[in-house]
């Protein structure tokens, strides 16, 4: 919860994926609790309806749950299901553009499957 | 529901109207920001809807209370208007802070010394000096502190951050968040210095000549607003049929900003390049000189 915040992405999907970035990196822990939307509000110095907007995100794609009068506590599994979605987002996002722009240059298959050897 | 509302306020001084009918609800529990030129009619709009100053036509109510001349109704309100201190200690100049403050804290009934005296520390304010000793930015402080001191559920701040060092800034965009979680209390924020303080803004209003021209959640408002660059006939495509503002052409090149629809997403093509605006950028494209 340390990172800072950029303008190149809305606020609340920011807070989203920073929660997430702590929950791959064992800073929060499955069924720990979350900080709580005002405390959220506080430490960025954002709108407490805008980390709301954030956490919710992740309370409907199952990696955080509401306990009632408690607050909000990661999912066991959270972990596993951040990491497909990240997977599926980084096809969409990424491999999709890099064979976009390889057909654009000209290159084949063989071509892109060695340039990504190389990086390796 | 709480409301404070205001229906079709106008404001003349003598023949000139700088509030051309306002129709505006503020609701509980929400931070508003208010952006505006100078002279667009902010400190006018706030001082009505406070009561201090009565509108030419129109009405304000709170909860469905009248406001002007109604007691019940003002104690529910605070604005905190910007302190002019002219030079020497005539009138309000001459008064020490800590009087200054123990007559201001007279007008709220929910008034707060605790929250007063922890505001003076994280601000390093001297009491004990005369308001015609304070910096701009240290009568800033003094307007701060009587607007969250209040405790008022509708509190208006007019430039809290004017004249503040950024650490001030940072400590009063904290401190106001804390009391708001807390409270649930009504904020309506002026500000020139836009981008730092538009992530505390749950909404946006943007007065421009006497017109309230805008008021949208901010973060809907900028994820909707786009800059649209390319080739003259591209962009043209793109504008048809949608709210543009600001067009500006280089040679074969044009730009515009485009409002999209709620949920709408508009990608870069080839041809065109869509690019996110920040809330400055937005505002500056509505209320700004056209080139």
């Amino acid at each position: 919860m340390n990172e800072i915040l950029s303008k190149e992405k809305s606020i609340y999907i920011q807070i989203s994926e920073m929660i997430e970035n702590d929950i791959l990196r064992d800073i929060l822990l499955e069924e720990e609790k979350v900080p709580s939307t005002n405390d959220l509000a506080k430490i960025y110095t954002i709108n407490p309806a805008t980390a709301a907007k954030g956490v919710n995100i992740l309370v409907d794609s199952g990696v955080l749950y509401k306990k009632r009068g408690i607050g909000m506590f990661v999912s066991s599994g959270a972990k596993k299901l951040i990491m497909k979605r990240r997977k599926a987002e980084f096809y969409e996002n990424y491999v999709r553009a890099i064979v976009e722009e390889a057909k654009n240059l000209g290159m084949t298959k063989e071509d892109l499957i060695k340039m990504i050897e190389e990086a390796e | 529901m709480s409301t404070l509302e205001c229906k079709g306020i106008v404001k003349k001084f003598g023949s000139n109207e700088v509030l051309h009918g306002i129709d505006l609800t503020l609701e509980q529990g929400k931070i508003y920001g208010l952006i505006g030129r100078n002279g667009a009619g902010k400190t006018t709009l706030l001082s009505i809807a406070s009561g201090q100053n009565p509108a030419t036509k129109g009405e304000i109510t709170v909860d469905n209370l009248k406001v002007w001349d109604n007691q019940d109704a003002l104690d529910k309100i605070c604005f905190s208007r910007e302190l002019n201190i002219t030079a020497g200690n005539q009138g309000v100049g001459g008064l020490k802070v800590k009087d200054y403050l123990k007559a201001a804290q007279t007008y709220f009934p929910n008034y707060d010394k605790a929250l007063e005296a922890r505001l003076i520390k994280e601000f390093e304010l001297d009491v004990k000096k005369r308001l015609s000793k304070l910096s701009k930015g240290m009568l800033s402080m003094v307007t701060i502190i009587v607007a969250l001191a209040s405790r008022a559920p509708y509190t208006f701040f007019d430039e809290p951050v004017a004249g503040l060092d950024v650490v001030a800034r940072e400590t009063f965009y904290k401190i106001a968040l804390e009391e708001f979680a807390e409270s649930g209390r009504t904020f309506v924020i002026s500000t020139h210095i836009i981008e730092e303080a538009a992530d505390i803004f749950e909404e946006v209003l943007f007065l421009d000549t006497g017109q309230i021209i805008l008021k949208e959640n901010t973060q809907e408002l900028v994820e909707r607003v786009v800059h649209v660059s390319g080739k003259e006939e591209d962009v043209d495509a793109i504008c048809e049929g949608r709210k543009v503002y600001h067009v500006e052409k280089i040679g074969r090149s044009k730009a515009a900003t485009v409002m999209l629809e709620p949920g709408e997403e508009l990608k870069n093509t080839p041809d065109v390049t869509v690019q996110p605006m920040n809330l400055q950028q937005i505002f500056v494209a509505m209320c700004g000189k056209e080139a």
